[in-house]
């Protein structure tokens, strides 16, 4: 996965009504690709059988993970 | 005893001083605040103290306790919270300069109970701002570690971690969103709880993220960890999260009988290169202890623990910048300079790399359940490293070095913030660094509200060591 540039990451906060400047812009650029290199690295085969849920789903509280 | 010594004394051991009337409330009470006037002019763990607040608390208790009206354990006992916590009244920063004069009309859930409880708060402590764990620059002063002034006492529970174990406060009261309360347990050879998300209101608790974030007691040993836990559990109207369910008796799991208790060593925190030797092998000679008193010891894998620390990133930086966006946009620099550049990396984060993140926590907390199935208790070090140095600069220089900040030690923790199960800290030696003796911690995770299985084996494990006794070398 290619890195974003500064000019990419700008446009990304003028779209929630934020302007990046410098020293920030080059800052948050590390920070943003770093997550996204993270991320990208970590694909279980089993990614696209689950929800994105935040907190436990009802099926998931069995006796097991419950005490 | 000199009048002196008592904040030396664990929370539970003053406060049966206090039941039988040979300690006064207000004797301990003043103590601890001399000794806070002593130290804390070097440690700057406390951010406000409620001097008068709680001298007259404790002459309340005096007069209650002398009418026969002891409420329990904690009655006359002199506690601090995170200043996360709102207080009544009591100024209320969130460790940032934002909310310098921030006064709350109410107070939190768990101020309430532990007041109702007969304890006395001692003030507000100090911590990273807005419980985010980047920050450098602390407005109120830097928390210092008293086992190593120039060393961090953990984040963000900072003040939390350094005030208990310099004993400027009975026991205390930290956050923990991906790792808060066991980091500083961690760093300064205390105990500390996350407890079950659910357990703990959240009310009057300023959030990071909302769905990883909860409050637990942060304590000198295990049996004050349960106490306090007892006195803030339980279901609250006001968190429509906590769950309706009677809270458990925790001091009375505390049997010191571990037999029959199953225990998974978690493989990739064994095998991960970033952790210490001398923690691993702390951690492992903890784990043999636990099975000579008759644990059954298993490996375990969580594949991906090692991932937790990005994921648990990626949902704080969105959520809590989500909670500031009017802010970052009228008064960005008045953040510390790493909360800004971690707050605008998740006001643009793309929907995309929230969703998988979302999707990579539900999986981890498939694999958490699934070997919480196969073991009772999950064990593996509670940081990677004893207290490392306070840091010298701020800011990022190299998208490695954003990569090294999101990955390492914040996964140990995080995967169980992810999970939402409980977890706790406690100490299990000691490394030698720069001929400083600095605590580490070993880590127990185990089921939704199963908190009380984790603190009965960890009581039998301190029981059965000297850890919890050494005191930091500060006066």
């Amino acid at each position: 996965m290619a890195d974003l540039a500064k000019a990419d990451i700008k446009s990304l906060g003028r779209a929630v009504g934020l302007e990046l400047e410098e020293p920030l812009l080059t800052e948050v650029t590390y920070n943003l690709n770093a997550l996204r290199e993270l991320l990208d690295e970590v694909n279980p085969s089993a990614l696209d059988q689950v929800e994105p849920l935040p907190i436990i789903p009802p099926h998931e509280r069995s006796p097991h993970a419950e005490r | 005893m000199q009048n002196a010594d008592l904040p030396f004394l664990s929370a539970t051991a003053l406060g049966e001083l206090i039941r039988k009337k040979e300690i006064s409330p207000v004797e301990a009470t003043a103590a601890f605040l001399e000794r806070i006037d002593a130290i804390d002019g070097t440690l700057h763990s406390y951010i406000t103290v409620c001097r008068e607040e709680a001298m007259r608390a404790a002459h309340e208790a005096e007069q209650a306790i002398a009418h026969g009206e002891w409420r329990g354990p904690l009655h006359g006992v002199p506690y601090a919270v995170k200043d996360q916590f709102w207080t009544k009244g009591i100024r209320t920063t969130g460790g940032s300069r934002l909310l310098a004069d921030f006064i709350p009309s109410d107070d939190a859930t768990v101020v309430t109970r532990l007041q109702a409880a007969g304890a006395i708060l001692l003030g507000k402590l100090n911590m990273s701002e807005f419980a985010t764990g980047n920050s450098v620059h602390h407005p109120f002063g830097t928390p210092r570690n008293p086992w190593d002034l120039e060393r961090n006492a953990g984040t963000s529970s900072s003040g939390s971690g350094a005030a208990t174990a310099a004993c400027l406060c009975a026991t205390s009261l930290g956050e923990d969103t991906g790792g808060s309360i066991r980091n500083p347990a961690n760093n300064c050879g205390l105990v500390g709880l996350r407890p079950t998300w659910g357990l703990v209101s959240r009310y009057g608790m300023m959030a990071a993220c909302w769905s990883m974030d909860i409050g637990g007691p942060i304590s000198r040993t295990v049996e004050d960890c349960a106490v306090t836990l007892q006195a803030i559990a339980g279901y609250d109207p006001h968190d429509s999260y906590t769950e309706n369910r009677p809270v458990p008796n925790f001091r009375a799991a505390l049997i010191q009988d571990v037999r029959g208790i199953r225990i998974g060593v978690v493989k990739e925190a064994v095998d991960a290169e970033f952790v210490h030797p001398q923690v691993k092998a702390a951690v492992a000679q903890a784990v043999a202890d636990l099975q000579w008193q008759g644990a059954s010891v298993d490996e375990i894998s969580i594949p991906l623990m090692t991932s937790a620390a990005a994921v648990t990133r990626a949902i704080l930086a969105v959520e809590s910048a989500s909670l500031h966006h009017n802010w970052l946009k009228t008064r960005l620099h008045e953040y510390d300079h790493n909360v800004q550049i971690d707050f605008l990396t998740g006001a643009i984060m793309p929907a995309q790399l929230y969703y998988k993140a979302q999707k990579l926590r539900a999986l981890t907390r498939q694999q958490v359940f699934a070997a919480l199935q196969q073991v009772d208790v999950l064990a593996l070090p509670s940081s990677s490293e004893p207290a490392p140095l306070l840091p010298q600069g701020t800011g990022l220089k190299s998208k490695d070095e954003a990569r090294q900040r999101m990955s390492g030690r914040r996964s140990l923790t995080g995967v169980f913030n992810l999970a939402n199960v409980p977890a706790l800290s406690v100490p299990c030696g000691f490394v030698s660094v720069g001929g400083k003796e600095l605590p580490i911690g070993l880590q127990l995770a185990g089921r939704l509200f199963d908190d009380g299985l984790l603190l009965r084996v960890a009581h039998a494990y301190e029981q059965a060591t000297s850890w919890h006794t050494r005191r930091p070398p500060i006066s």
